[in-house]
């Protein structure tokens, strides 16, 4: 038979378990209504009533809401845990006109300071592993992006999250200088590691393996900036644990793992790279067992909301994503093949919530990561 | 290279609206009505699909929902053939493609598929043109299919130059309409001309008074170069304004409304909405998607083998 799920929640150590021990728990007076919602369900599955559960819990009501900002003034609080992952709809404009299920946020498609005007054509290939891409951070500059779109951002209800790319520190405190206190932008997701910039000016290491380049570029948008941080970290990174930390210190609010990976496709005929800027980065559900170990190594290292991205597309990658210990999912790849999944997931998953007895997706971030520890010590 | 064009063209009010709305009618079912191997691994299938074949014209595509692999965009198809009158749309899918066109060639006649369009721009028609030359590759060839049967339909003489390896690689004539006149170029010379397409072109430039094209990018930049020294060749005389002095706007656009040769774009997977950027190709005015400010191109706008 299946044991109830024990509730423990991602903002608390894992060796504590949320609720306290039946025995110190206070006596309530008989009539008197609980306020913790957890107590209007029976101890045990056998004392539940017979009936089926669907028809049981249709009253339950489910709080998918998560804030990815509680400790900044304002917050990053979204409706539901899936929003719509960097590159996913480009700047969201055309995902905001269409009559679907709205996802809890959309993060914008990288944006620079400056104009740049993307990879070589092509610039995408189908493989057997996913998708290969390299679309190059192709934008027209920050201050075009906001004057063409932060009205229609502002007039929404979904949050806009812009992606910033930069090669530098500078670029980024210049970035957030830039979108400080401008209508419609609801936070900002740092692209550590963004290669474009990168290998247009022909600069340096990706700084998201370095804590201490890290730490330097989160503090300099912290300075510039009242909105909500997120770092977005590679998959590629020796210690994500490390570089997290030494985000968090400086300031970033949540972080985002992983980017997409780094990759190749060959052009078998013409016996050359398939895509016209050489190299570029692949994506899909091959992603999804990386995505989970980084997120996994940052839910053990910082207490921060994590948005957990990489090849997600169903419900059970939504599950495994929260269990690893992201507080949020985003998609990319699958939201470009499907605008609607996002809204349809959450649906879903608010479903789910309903059946497994779960009152919020919040109970069951990082339990995986809890569940192993507490075997571990058994 | 000029930044940000997608972004620009992306923004035009209404065409956002129109891509959510055929997003959310995605559920719209079709049916395989027949299937034919054309080419080793090649399928020729007929759809029945009154949406789309009430409204699709040669060079658009439609978008199949649902049978691409997790983690790839859904495989964008040319409508190879439109027959209005039966509600039928012909799609040529290739069964070794990585995209969900390769699932789609395993349907059986009777299964059910989800196709989203038609989309994008179609070949224009020209009025004034009578003498159709269509040079294609047998990749490109779902891409200018419908548009040979549909200028034989309305009485056009149409000029087929097919480029293929090989003489396995050969369309049968048999598939085409007895009015086309087929020239046939393989690269080992095992039948017709021994070289590419692009060689063939000269003898009918001056015939043809309009070409459109669909291939691999060395044979479409090496069009776009011919048809750029077409002109000259030819001893066409040039029509307008005469040396200092200013054009007319108006007219300027009127004389650049025909152009010779168009080119309808590869565009293998892509996005519902325009999005993704996957499809950019590169022009003298800068980036365009071939989804939406394509597939389907005037050459002017296009870059030659001499351009890079």
């Amino acid at each position: 038979m299946k044991r109830k799920r024990s509730i423990v929640t991602s903002r608390r150590p894992a060796s504590r378990s949320l609720a306290p021990p039946m025995s110190t728990r206070p006596a309530r007076r008989p009539g008197t209504p609980s306020t913790d919602p957890r107590e209007a369900r029976p101890a045990t599955r056998e004392a539940r009533p017979a009936t089926p559960r669907t028809s049981a819990l249709p009253a339950r009501t489910v709080d998918l809401s998560v804030d990815l900002a509680p400790d900044r003034p304002g917050g990053l609080r979204l409706a539901h845990p899936l929003l719509v992952a960097a590159g996913g709809a480009g700047y969201g404009i055309e995902l905001l006109a269409a009559s679907l299920a709205p996802p809890a946020a959309i993060v914008t498609r990288g944006t620079s300071l400056r104009a740049h005007g993307g990879a070589e054509p092509p610039r995408m290939v189908a493989t057997r592993a996913g998708l290969v891409s390299a679309i190059g951070s192709q934008n027209p500059g920050v201050a075009r992006v906001i004057e063409m779109y932060g009205a229609r951002w502002a007039a929404s209800d979904v949050p806009i999250v812009l992606a910033l790319c930069a090669d530098d520190r500078g670029g980024f405190a210049a970035l957030a200088r830039a979108t400080d206190a401008q209508p419609g932008i609801a936070g900002l997701e740092l692209h550590l590691g963004c290669r474009d910039l990168r290998r247009a000016r022909r600069v340096g290491a990706d700084p998201s393996h370095d804590p201490d380049a890290v730490a330097a570029i989160v503090r300099a948008v912290r300075a510039e900036s009242s909105l909500p941080v997120i770092a977005k970290l590679g998959g590629t990174a020796p210690d994500a644990g490390e570089v997290a930390v030494a985000a968090v210190e400086a300031g970033a609010d949540a972080i985002c793992a992983i980017d997409a990976m780094p990759a190749l496709a060959i052009d078998r005929v013409g016996h050359r790279p398939a895509l016209g800027a050489g190299g570029g980065r692949l994506s899909g559900p091959a992603l999804t067992p990386i995505a989970l170990g980084v997120v996994q190594q940052v839910a053990r290292a910082v207490r921060v909301p994590i948005v957990g991205v990489g090849g997600v597309a169903t419900l059970d990658d939504v599950l495994d994503m929260l269990m690893a210990g992201a507080s949020a999912v985003g998609m990319a790849t699958a939201a470009l093949a499907d605008p609607g999944l996002p809204g349809r997931l959450a649906q879903a998953l608010e479903a789910w919530c309903r059946a497994e007895a779960v009152e919020s997706p919040r109970e069951i971030v990082g339990t995986a990561s809890q569940r192993r520890a507490a075997r571990r010590r058994a | 290279m000029r930044a940000g064009t997608a972004e620009v063209r992306g923004a035009r009010a209404g065409t956002a609206e129109v891509r959510g709305a055929r997003t959310e009618a995605a559920g719209a079912e079709h049916r395989l009505t027949a299937s034919l191997e054309i080419l080793p691994g090649r399928w020729l299938q007929s759809w029945a699909a009154p949406d789309i074949a009430a409204a699709a014209r040669p060079g658009q595509f439609v978008y199949s929902i649902g049978t691409a692999r997790p983690g790839l965009l859904p495989a964008a198809l040319p409508v190879a053939g439109v027959d209005r009158p039966r509600a039928i749309i012909e799609l040529l899918v290739d069964e070794h493609a990585l995209t969900g066109e390769g699932a789609l060639a395993n349907a059986r006649v009777g299964d059910p598929g989800r196709f989203v369009g038609p989309l994008g721009i179609g070949v224009p028609l020209e009025s004034r043109s009578i003498h159709l030359l269509v040079v294609a590759d047998i990749g490109g060839l779902a891409r200018v299919r419908a548009h040979v049967h549909e200028a034989i339909g309305i009485g056009r003489r149409v000029v087929l130059i097919l480029e293929a390896r090989s003489a396995a690689e050969v369309l049968p004539s048999s598939l085409l309409p007895d009015e086309v006149e087929y020239v046939v170029a393989t690269r080992d010379g095992s039948l017709g001309h021994h070289g590419d397409a692009a060689e063939l072109v000269p003898d009918y430039e001056a015939w043809a008074d309009h070409c459109l094209a669909a291939g691999s990018d060395e044979l479409v930049s090496r069009l776009v170069d011919l048809a750029r020294g077409r002109d000259a060749r030819l001893g066409v005389a040039r029509l307008g304004r005469r040396p200092g002095r200013r054009s007319s706007r108006a007219a300027a656009g009127r004389g650049r409304a025909h152009e010779w040769l168009h080119v309808v774009l590869e565009h293998g997977q892509g996005c519902l909405l325009g999005v993704c950027l996957g499809c950019v190709v590169a022009t003298r005015g800068g980036l365009i998607r071939a989804c939406r400010e394509g597939p389907v191109i005037g050459a002017s706008g296009l870059r030659g083998a001499d351009d890079a």
